[in-house]
């Protein structure tokens, strides 16, 4: 049995269904990406798991079944990275990341020693060093995202939930979120990572596996470094329509998968 | 909440605010001791001049103390409810205390007179508006906090139908007076056995909220957000906005309505702090009570008729808060 999975997830908002009967595992010590057009279940996917949207199915999370399960127990085993972070307060970016400790303390304890420190070393990690009393609301948006990241490797859960977490980043940190999950989830273990991804090009290169979710409600599921070109682009195509998937050389010796997508001239004009 | 972001860059340290602000608070506590129609001096005090100890003690304690505590619980309150609704307008009228408590105090009036009847009127009005806010609200599963706003409005307007009832059966000569009087909020003829009690409930419910101050700032987070950090959103919530309402209500029941203190106290000090740590909700109360302490003294010296403290919470304290929002815009 895989370390997490879907089993038939159906969800929808006010009768339309989004998901129908969606299954997917998540082994451990990687990092699965979703890809799919907008509108087509991502997001709904990642708040089902969640518990924040009523679904039918399960999800089972290392044998145990996440529906039903107290906020607490949930935020123990799994942290989710918001498409945005909803702080509306000047509170310090070591407050923000100590956030996530909360599901390990009490109601009325306050974070110690150690967790400060184990928080002060994420926020090194994520390139953030030396900012801890800055204001949160002050930063970048990209800024906020690595700092909330931060808040989400505190809380120590064995999966991580990411909902585009490359929105408000520029290219630099695009790739840097990946790289140090990446890192995070083989070298710590008993750890994976579940991330709803809009590019494509980010997924195929920083992500272990890749499912593909269709409007239809279908699913497929590619293993980038594996899986032969062709089948690959001919899947992606499937997705977003006619796409052409190259491995290009890199300077420093490596490969990396590039997707061009075809574009075509529509056949209207405006009124004048 | 917008205003207070602009002063990211003056991270002043709250103990010093806190100090300067309780030197502040005890200042006005010894002029309000002092200040009143009944002149006392030290002299007569410590000699036991029987009606100036009897002024002393009956008159003056009791209206210091009130003033202090209970503008503390306004600030305290108004930071907390300000958080947990996200909304920097927020105040307790949001779900319905004030209107319940105006309501339940005009059915004291008519039905049991006497200064005990109307507080404790007062108090049930506050608590059952609140309640059925919070029921309204449950009712909705989802558990938004757009919903308890919902229900507070609902129930507002009904507390304010009420109100409106109760004032047509009145005489207009006393009743109908004493009602507007009320709602217009005053810290005279307070008593001591009312006070004790009442300043008890408040204690231990703003220690608690000092306690929880951690989940406040979670709850002031998306619910969803809030949820994965396992925070259970609606009970807490439901715990922390009863705990503020019991609070404010064992004020109201003795001064009737007392506006802006709870709006405007923790504005001013999350400006001047520039954060939201504990301190500064402890400045947001103290605050509350200078404001609530000068605005009372002004009350009963200005004129040879005792005014509504109201008038002078809002006298004082909008030029003040335009001042911090002025500032804090130039720094930025």
């Amino acid at each position: 049995m895989s370390f997490f999975t879907v089993d038939r997830l159906s969800a929808g908002y006010g009768g339309a269904p989004v998901l129908r009967e969606l299954s997917l595992s998540v082994e451990e010590g990687e990092i699965t990406g979703l890809l799919g057009v907008n509108g087509c279940g991502k997001t709904t996917l990642i708040r089902a798991v969640c518990g924040q949207m009523p679904h039918r199915g399960t999800c089972i999370l290392n044998g145990q079944r996440l529906e039903g399960l107290p906020p607490r127990a949930l935020a123990r085993r799994c942290a989710y990275l918001p498409q945005r972070g909803s702080i509306v307060l000047d509170l310090s970016v070591l407050d923000v990341v100590l956030m996530g400790c909360n599901p390990w303390l009490g109601l009325l304890e306050q974070p110690d020693e150690k967790m400060r420190e184990h928080a002060r070393q994420a926020l090194r990690r994520v390139g953030l060093a030396g900012r801890e009393h800055d204001n949160y609301l002050a930063l970048s948006e990209g800024q906020k995202q690595l700092c909330l990241l931060a808040r989400t490797i505190v809380s120590g859960t064995q999966l991580l939930l990411l909902d585009e977490p490359e929105g408000g980043l520029d290219v630099v940190h695009r790739g840097r979120i990946l790289r140090l999950l990446r890192r995070w989830v083989r070298q710590t273990g008993g750890r994976a990572v579940l991330a709803a991804l809009h590019d494509p090009a980010l997924a195929l290169n920083g992500c272990d596996r890749l499912v593909l979710l269709d409007k239809t409600g279908a699913s497929e599921v590619l293993t980038p470094s594996r899986d032969p070109l062709s089948v690959m682009e001919a899947a992606l195509s499937r997705l977003y329509g006619p796409v052409e998937l190259v491995r290009c050389p890199t300077r420093a010796g490596g490969t990396r998968l590039v997707m061009l997508k075809e574009e075509r001239e529509e056949e209207w004009e405006w009124d004048r | 909440m917008r205003p207070s972001t602009a002063l990211h860059t003056a991270r002043r340290d709250p103990r010093l605010l806190c100090a300067a602000a309780a030197l502040l608070l005890a200042a006005l506590c010894a002029a309000s001791l002092a200040v009143g129609k009944y002149s006392l001096t030290l002299g007569g005090l410590l000699e036991g001049d029987g009606l100036q100890t009897q002024v002393f003690w009956m008159l003056r304690v009791p209206r210091t103390v009130l003033g202090a505590a209970g503008g503390f619980c306004l600030g305290v309150t108004g930071f907390v409810y300000q958080t947990v609704f996200r909304n920097p307008l927020a105040s307790p009228d949001v779900i319905g205390v004030s209107s319940g408590a105006s309501a339940g105090a005009a059915a004291g009036i008519l039905f049991f007179p006497g200064a005990v009847g109307t507080g404790m009127c007062a108090f049930a009005g506050a608590l059952a508006a609140v309640a059925a806010a919070l029921a309204l609200a449950a009712l909705d599963r989802t558990g938004r906090n757009g919903t308890i706003v919902l229900a507070g409005i609902a129930v507002h307007a009904l507390a304010q139908t009420v109100l409106m009832l109760l004032k047509l059966t009145a005489d207009p000569e006393r009743e109908l007076a004493s009602i507007e009087y009320w709602i217009m909020g005053s810290l005279s003829g307070v008593r001591i056995p009312a006070l004790g009690i009442e300043l008890a409930l408040c204690a231990v419910c703003l220690g608690a909220l000092f306690l929880l101050h951690r989940q406040l700032l979670l709850l002031s987070l998306d619910e969803g957000e809030a949820r994965m950090l396992g925070v259970a959103v609606g009970r807490l919530r439901l715990i922390v906005l009863l705990t503020a309402t019991l609070a404010v209500s064992a004020v109201i029941s003795l001064t009737g309505l007392i506006g802006f203190v709870g709006l405007l106290a923790p504005h001013a000090a999350r400006l001047l702090a520039g954060d939201n740590r504990r301190g500064t909700m402890a400045l947001s109360g103290l605050l509350g009570g200078v404001l609530l302490c000068g605005a009372d003294i002004l009350a009963r010296s200005l004129t040879a008729v005792e005014l509504p403290v109201s008038i002078f919470t809002s006298l004082l304290g909008a030029p003040f808060l335009l001042y911090l929002v002025g500032k804090g815009g130039r720094r930025s």
